[in-house]
């Protein structure tokens, strides 16, 4: 299965009116979008490109011209981009159309989609339950089969995470592979715009025509044309997916039961499929959590500093200083999860901490790298799982915020490392999709998708939502 | 971190915080801190800091201008303006 | 009394000469209508990347090198953070860690005395744009937010106003002769901030005070000296120098401290994610060594090593570096170098004047001058005419032979010529005549004028003189 059964769906008439009622009924359950057009304004030759008129969404912190860009916040809830950004105009330009504008934790800060200023998002599988975040609304869209993928921003796992609770696939693309041109950001170093598809060749099309370097982004690279060896250097050919030498980590703790066994029988799937399992410690992952909050806070405490009602976005009014009038945009715009991170940032980087906090936290990044470098010197891939648990239920007492950051141990060592990572659908338990994750060295996403593809393969099509109709 | 550390934290972030917010964050702030901590365990000694995961070449943009004016557009956003200035109140 | 040693050492910012603004490919312009040359990248919207120009870092290159600075190999950009509505992003995109240029130094002269300046570090960063304070209400425009600004930082090795007024106006020209500011201080294209501290001779560097708002040379020089008294007296007076910063007052000629909020700035430094460090190529530093010229400072003092040329003609000729390359390309021409000079220093300047061009928007070129230089040198033309022949070649853009012979004023060097029209005048005047016979030699500038008025000016004067005189026996 693929996109080509969406080409076209826009602009005739039957099929058009056929979608919008499907959508829309969807729609009203899941809450994925905070603003779409299903027009049947589709401008493309569906015939030719490679997407032609393929409808898709776009998570709301990632500009589309003539949209708004809310970034899930009070503070910009009014605001609309003057642009769009490359990856869409990309996907513009291969016919795709992009429909609408998806729910997300308020500047791609929190794992629910329950952080979002705006909108409530609930899980098509479950509407009691959590997203995921911080794509969340992106995951839930093309979970219920309203677009066959959407864009979506991984900075520490927000693309992975949601797509292991939808039960889609999630790719976060190696750092600098995809332009962040008009991705807004939390935490420029660590992230990625990225992919939740609802097939891995859709995946895999949807990175061919948004990968590339991008002269408005001087952070994205020549994405190299053969994918690389083992060493990460270019022109070897890619090990067959079936024969390929897989990694796993032993002695993993915290994992749900549910997850934990979905990690042991996909560990035995690919070694029935001719895997050679290699069993790893990954000692720096436990210190992963810390530096990833670290950087990642210092670098949002400067990201988020430009939102104070000056040009754009809420301004209170009442103000009769500047400085009043900022604090109190900013005070009032501001969810709390946002505060909290700022606030963090900005002491982490204060003259004084900045040795012991970030300076530190650069450092275990480079120890990270060498861990993984280590492995990948051996494994030509890594399969861990994505979360320790299931879609958690709106208000999990059990999970709070806190908790929800240590429980991003395994999604943010890849951000840290800059390594692509794709979490894949597994066979449900309970009722609730479980997701498995295939990291591999930089620029290895053709080695991902094809030993996520056998794996597809062997459930004959991902299990769907109930409610599911394909197109 | 102490109430004292906090205020000026928020200042330099342009934070208003009452004092009921104080609290929460305050806690908030030092256990997540406290957790940060644990980074000190480890030896960092001879390791190079990550400040670019990617570096393989330069990046450098020709002096050429860009000519897809955008200002007008661009100024229908901001929330106060005097013809094409954005206004704010008086900084002092 | 005490005596005291002062430090002054200089902060200068200078907008670099580049089409377009450091991290977008805005226009570089700045009186335009407000808002106009803007974009998503220098407003900060929200999504936008920062994409540094090229040749903004070829420039800084220069400046680094030119100031003999330990160029960085890898070149990163930081974020300074603080809030301002100036500055779109809350963040000057600046440099601390890895700055282009580090530890170098430089030679100023002053009163004829080459003076060496330490250089703390050369960094590039992004301009804020401009607020203008009406009533309640600010109006902000940001046309220059986001236009690339070098920064380059002194050590304290200046001792005096004159020192850094010198300093400054050696800077001023060094910039403009790389081509990589057009050192305006009054359009503040060239800023500078002063730090000046004092301290009983032999104690090293006492409390510093930083003095901003000085936008000439002048003012630099009198704020520092009033700064250095304004410090003194206050530790005669056993006060302590506060650690502040002050502004120039322009109409009180004085230094005032300057309103500050109460809050500490924790710029909170680190690396810009956003771009990878600059390394730059052998090739790349190639092109910044092939950039670089022979600085103002040393060009003159070649000039009067070489050429005897000085006061205020060697400071006219090095002012301006295409003043001094044309100067210079009029002597590879073959022209003497007194003559290049006194021609370009006074007679070009008057035509120019009256003109109202510059030299190089003239169809004057080296080679019209000093074949110009050369008619005279000759005898083909006297100085008069050869004055002449300046304008008409700059009104008629013709060379200087082609005017001579259209206007007939090839100098009469044939002396049987020049014979008849001496005993003409010697005729005319026998009054002139009896007073050099009698020994008074007064009354010869008169006849050579009369020859020379008689010959239309066309006689050369030595060879005139040399006939009445052997005519009168003198
Ligand atoms: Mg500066
Ligand atoms: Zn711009």
């Amino acid at each position: 299965m693929s996109v080509d059964p969406w080409k076209g769906i826009l602009k005739d008439t039957q099929r058009h009116s056929a979608y919008l009622r499907y959508f829309e009924e969807w729609e009203a359950r899941i809450g994925s979008f905070l603003e779409y057009r299903l027009s049947q304004d589709d401008p493309s030759d569906s015939g030719r490109l490679p997407l032609g008129g393929v409808p898709f969404g776009v998570k709301d912190n990632i500009a589309v011209e003539g949209y708004h860009c809310t970034c899930g916040s009070k503070i910009l809830k009014d605001f609309t981009s003057p642009y769009s950004a490359t990856a869409v105009n990309r996907l513009k330009a291969a016919g795709a159309v992009p429909v609408g504008k998806c729910n997300l934790d308020e500047f791609g800060m929190g794992s629910s989609t329950d952080n979002s200023a705006l909108k409530k998002t609930h899980n098509p599988w479950d509407v009691s339950r959590v997203a995921g975040g911080s794509s969340g609304g992106s995951a839930a869209a093309v979970a219920a089969g309203l677009v066959p993928f959407a864009l979506g921003s991984d900075t520490g796992g927000s693309v992975r995470q949601p797509a292991a609770f939808c039960g889609v696939y999630g790719l976060k693309p190696t750092y600098g592979a995809v332009s962040r041109y008009g991705l807004v950001a939390y935490a420029s170093s660590l992230e990625v715009v990225g992919v939740l598809a609802d097939t891995v060749d859709t995946a895999r099309r949807v990175f061919d025509v948004i990968k590339g370097q991008d002269e408005l982004d001087q952070s994205s690279a020549l994405y190299p044309g053969l994918s690389r060896d083992r060493g990460g250097n270019p022109g070897a050919a890619p090990p067959a997916a079936s024969t390929a030498r897989i990694a796993v980590v032993e002695g993993l703790e915290g994992l749900s039961p549910e997850v934990e066994e979905t990690y042991r029988s996909s560990i035995d799937f690919y070694k029935a499929a001719g895997c050679e399992i290699q069993p790893v410690s990954l000692p720096s992952l436990d210190y992963a959590v810390a530096a990833y909050y670290t950087i990642a806070t210092a670098e949002a405490s400067a990201n988020l500093a430009r939102y104070t009602g000056i040009r754009y976005g809420y301004r209170d009014t009442g103000a009769v200083t500047m400085e009043e009038m900022v604090r109190s945009s900013r005070t009032k715009g501001f969810g709390d999860e946002v505060k909290l991170r700022i606030l963090l940032g900005t002491y982490v980087l204060r003259s004084g901490f900045q040795d012991q906090y970030y300076g530190r936290a650069q450092k275990i990044r480079t120890a990270i790298r060498n861990d993984f470098d280590r492995v990948f010197a051996a494994a030509d891939l890594l399969l861990m799982p994505v979360f320790p648990v299931q879609a958690f239920p709106h208000g999990d007492t059990s999970l709070d915020q806190f908790q929800q950051k240590l429980a991003d141990k395994f999604t943010v060592a890849a951000n840290l490392a800059g390594i692509p990572a794709l979490s894949f659908p597994t066979a449900p338990r309970n009722g609730l999709p479980v997701g498995m994750q295939l990291l591999g060295p930089v620029f290895s996403e053709q080695r991902l998708f094809a030993a996520a593809e056998i794996h597809e393969k062997s459930l004959g099509g991902i299990p769907r939502p109930h409610g599911f109709r394909s197109v | 971190m102490d109430i004292h550390e906090l205020r000026i934290t928020a200042e330099l972030a342009m934070l208003d915080l009452d004092e009921r917010e104080m609290k929460v964050f305050e806690a908030e702030v030092s256990k997540t801190l406290e957790y940060f901590a644990q980074m000190n365990a480890v030896d960092v000694d001879g390791l190079e800091p990550t400040t670019h995961v990617l570096m393989e070449e330069n990046r450098a943009r020709e002096d050429r201008t860009r000519d897809e004016n955008l200002s007008d557009r661009l100024l229908e956003e901001a929330p106060e303006r005097q013809g094409r200035h954005i206004v704010i109140p008086n900084v002092l | 009394m005490a005596e005291y040693q002062s430090f002054i050492g200089l902060e200068i910012h200078i907008q670099l000469l580049t089409a377009t603004k450091v991290f977008c490919g805005c226009r570089n312009r700045f009186g335009d209508e407000p808002n106009t040359n803007v974009c998503p990248v220098c407003l900060g919207y929200p999504g936008v990347l920062p994409a540094v120009n090229e040749q903004a870092l070829l420039f800084s290159y220069m400046v680094a090198r030119a100031l003999n600075c330990d160029l960085s190999k890898t070149a990163y950009f930081d974020r300074k953070n603080y809030f301002y509505p100036d500055m779109t992003k809350n963040y000057q995109i600046s440099q601390f860690h890895s700055p282009i240029g580090r530890n170098g130094w430089i030679e100023y002269e002053t009163g004829g005395e080459l003076k060496k300046v330490r250089i703390h570090d050369v960094h590039l960063e992004e301009d804020a744009g401009k607020s203008i304070h009406r009533g309640t209400a600010t109006l902000l425009d940001y046309n220059r937010a986001g236009t690339s600004l070098l920064e380059i930082v002194t050590e304290p090795d200046m001792e005096t106003g004159e020192d850094a007024e010198a300093f400054i106006q050696n800077f001023r020209r060094l910039v403009r002769y790389l081509g990589v500011c057009d050192g305006n201080m009054e359009e503040g294209s060239l800023r500078c901030d002063g730090n000046i501290s004092i301290n009983l001779k032999g104690k090293g560097l006492g409390t510093k005070t930083e003095v901003k708002n000085v936008n000439s040379s002048r003012f630099l020089k009198l704020s520092m000296n009033h700064e250095i008294g304004r410090q003194k007296r206050a530790l005669e007076k056993g006060e302590r120098i506060v650690q502040e910063t002050r502004l120039w007052n322009e109409a009180q000629s004085r230094t005032e401290p300057m309103r500050t909020k109460e809050s500490a700035h924790d710029y909170r430094y680190f690396p810009e994610p956003d771009m990878p460090p600059f390394r730059p190529s052998p090739a790349f530093i190639a092109d910044v060594d092939a950039r670089l010229v022979e600085l103002p400072v040393y060009r003159k003092r070649r000039y009067e090593a070489e050429y005897g040329i000085s006061g205020d003609q060697v400071q006219f000729l090095t002012e301006e570096k295409p003043v001094a390359d044309f100067f210079e390309s009029t002597v590879t021409a073959g022209a003497d170098p007194l003559q290049a000079a006194a021609w370009i220093c006074t007679d070009i300047q008057k035509n120019l004047n009256k003109l109202q061009i510059g030299l190089e928007e003239s169809s004057l070129t080296s080679l019209r001058l000093a074949a110009l230089i050369n008619l005279v040198k000759e005898g083909v033309i006297n100085r008069k005419k050869a004055e002449l022949t300046l304008s008409l070649m700059l009104e008629e853009d013709k060379d200087p032979d082609v005017i001579v012979r259209e206007q007939g004023w090839e100098q009469i060097s044939d002396s049987g010529a020049i014979e008849a029209l001496v005993t003409e005048v010697l005729q005319a005047n026998p009054k002139a005549v009896d007073q050099i016979r009698g020994g008074d030699m007064k009354p010869m500038g008169f006849l050579t004028g009369q020859v020379m008025k008689l010959s239309k000016g066309q006689a050369d004067p030595k060879l005139v003189q040399a006939v009445i005189s052997g005519k009168l026996g003198s």
